[in-house]
C-alpha cells in the first residue's frame, strides 16, 4: 500500500527502527510529521544531525557530552575524592536529577553478564582503574542496577578496587518513597529490613 | 485458555522492546519454557524481583494457541537466594548451572529430576558458596540425566575391564578406552581411581551436595573429563564458561 509513496514508506521504515516503535506507531508518527509545517520537520532533522555531529563520549568519565572533558568533569565545585560508577548515562542523569551527589562520575556502558558472555573487556573498566591509580579518589560509590548483572559488576569492581586502599560503597536498598509496605515485593522488604538503621 | 501454575526457577531473561521481557524458566512438570512478560521492566507491581535469574518462583501463565512463547501472568517470589550474590565466584557458578541446564535440555527434555537437581545445587551454593566439587557434581549428574553419560568403568570400544593406573578417556569415543583401543590417539589421561570416584558419586542421591571432598588429582582429572564430555554434547559453547574459568579461585 505504501509502495506507491516511497518517501513516506522510507520514513516509516526508519521510524520503526526506534526502540519500542512498531509499524503502526511509525505510520502514525509519519502522518503527524506530514501535517507539520516544513520548519518543524527541518528542526527535527537538524536536531538529529546535530546530535550525531556534536556529541561524543567524555574521555574522562564516558558520559555523553558536546565538550571534552564534559562539564561534570570540569566543574571545580565537585568533590574529586568521591567517584560514582554507573552502568549507563541514563543512570547518571537520574542521580543528577536527585541533586544528592556532588562527586565525579564514571560510566561503564554496560554491566558484566555471565549468562550473555559480556566480560570486563567490553566495559569501561580499564579507564576507571587508570583514573583511580592517579590517586585523588578516596571513595567509589558503585551505583550499578540491582539486577544479577549489576550485582556481578559491583562484586567485580569491589575486588579490583579494594586492594588499592580505596573505600568502596554501594547504593542502599530500600522501600520507595510514598509506597505502602503491603505492595512492596518480598526481596525489597527483605533487603530493607537487613539494612535498617537507627532514627 | 487454561491458567497454569507451577514452581519454577528463572534461568535467563532477555529484554524485549521498550518494557517487555522474555523469560526462560524451568519447571518440574512442564520442562523448560519461554514466556513473554509484558511491561515487566516498566511496572514492578506484577513481577517485582521475581523474574531475576536464579530466583525460585510460583509462576502463573497461559499457553498461546500458536508459537513457543507462553504468556506470563504473575510470578510470586518463593526464594531469591541472596547468598548467591555474596561473591563473584558463587554468582558465576550459579549462572553457569542455569545456562548448562538451559542448553543441555531442550523444551521437553527436562523432567522433575533436573528441576530437583538444579534446585538443590542453587540451595547448596546459597548456603555454602562456591566449590569445585559442587560444579563437578552438577555436571556429572546433568550429563547422566541427559543420557550423555560416557562409559567410565570399562572400555567404551571393546567393553573389556580397565587396568589400574592411568587410562585414556575420549567423549568422542563414548568414554574410557583400554590401551589397545586407544592406540595412542587420545590425549586425556585419567586415573582409574578418579573413574571409580565418579562411579560412586553417581550412586549418591541426586540432591546431595554437601559432604563431598575430592582430592586435587580427582578434581583436576574429573574436570578435564567433564569438559570433554560437555564440549562433545552441547550444541553451542556456554557463554558463562569463560567467566566461570576466569573467576574461579585457582587450585
Amino acid at each position: 500500500m505504501l509502495d506507491s509513496i516511497p518517501s513516506f514508506a522510507r520514513l516509516v521504515a526508519e521510524l520503526a527502527k526506534f526502540p519500542g516503535i512498531g509499524n503502526k506507531t511509525a505510520t502514525r508518527l509519519a502522518f503527524f510529521l506530514l501535517r507539520q509545517p516544513k520548519a518543524q520537520a527541518e528542526a527535527l532533522a537538524t536536531a538529529i544531525l546535530d546530535l550525531q555531529n556534536n556529541t561524543r563520549f567524555c574521555s574522562v568519565c564516558f558520559h555523553i557530552t558536546e565538550q571534552n572533558p564534559c562539564p561534570l568533569c570540569c566543574d571545580p565545585g565537585r568533590d574529586e575524592a568521591l567517584l560514582c560508577v554507573v552502568e549507563e548515562p541514563q543512570a547518571l542523569l537520574a542521580i543528577e536529577r536527585s541533586r544528592s551527589f556532588k562527586g565525579r562520575y564514571h560510566v561503564l556502558h554496560g554491566a558484566l553478564s555471565p549468562l550473555d558472555g559480556i566480560g570486563p573487556e567490553e566495559l569501561k573498566i580499564d579507564p576507571l582503574i587508570d583514573r583511580l591509580d592517579k590517586g585523588s579518589v578516596q571513595e567509589v560509590l558503585i551505583a550499578t542496577n540491582f539486577t544479577v548483572e549489576g550485582g556481578a559488576t559491583a562484586l567485580y569492581l569491589a575486588k579490583l578496587i579494594q586492594p588499592r586502599g580505596i573505600r568502596v560503597t554501594r547504593l542502599a536498598y530500600g522501600i520507595p518513597m510514598g509506597s505502602e509496605l503491603e505492595y512492596v515485593d518480598e526481596a525489597t522488604v527483605n533487603r530493607a529490613v537487613e539494612g535498617r538503621r537507627d532514627i | 485458555m487454561k491458567l497454569e501454575v507451577s514452581s519454577a526457577i528463572i534461568l535467563h531473561h532477555t529484554d524485549y522492546g521498550e518494557a517487555d521481557r522474555i523469560v526462560t524458566f524451568l519447571t518440574p512438570d512442564h520442562g523448560r519454557l519461554k514466556g513473554f512478560a509484558r511491561a515487566a521492566r516498566k511496572s514492578r507491581k506484577r513481577f517485582g524481583a521475581a523474574l531475576e535469574p536464579l530466583a525460585e518462583v510460583q509462576m502463573h501463565w497461559v499457553s498461546r494457541s500458536s508459537g513457543d512463547l507462553v504468556s506470563l501472568r504473575d510470578a510470586d517470589l518463593v526464594k531469591l537466594r541472596a547468598g548467591l550474590r555474596r561473591d563473584l565466584e558463587t554468582l558465576t557458578l550459579a549462572g553457569y548451572g542455569c545456562e548448562l541446564t538451559e542448553v543441555l535440555f531442550d523444551d521437553s527434555g527436562a523432567g522433575v529430576e533436573v528441576f530437583q537437581l538444579l534446585q538443590a545445587f542453587l540451595d547448596h551454593l546459597d548456603s555454602e558458596g562456591f566449590s569445585v566439587e559442587a560444579r563437578l557434581l552438577l555436571e556429572i549428574r546433568m550429563l547422566s540425566l541427559s543420557g550423555y553419560m560416557p562409559h567410565l568403568q570399562h572400555c567404551a570400544d571393546c567393553s573389556s575391564p580397565l587396568p589400574a593406573g592411568q587410562v585414556s578417556f575420549s567423549a568422542f569415543h563414548n568414554g574410557s578406552l583400554c590401551a589397545e583401543c586407544d592406540a595412542g590417539r587420545v590425549a586425556i589421561k585419567v586415573d582409574r581411581m578418579t573413574l571409580g570416584t565418579f562411579g560412586r558419586i553417581l550412586e549418591t542421591p541426586l540432591t546431595r551436595f554437601s559432604g563431598f571432598k575430592l582430592s586435587p588429582q580427582s578434581r583436576q582429572e574429573g574436570q578435564a573429563l567433564l569438559n570433554d564430555a560437555l564440549r562433545c554434547h552441547l550444541h553451542r559453547p556456554l557463554k558463562s564458561l569463560e567467566m566461570l574459568d576466569r573467576f574461579s579461585p585457582e587450585e
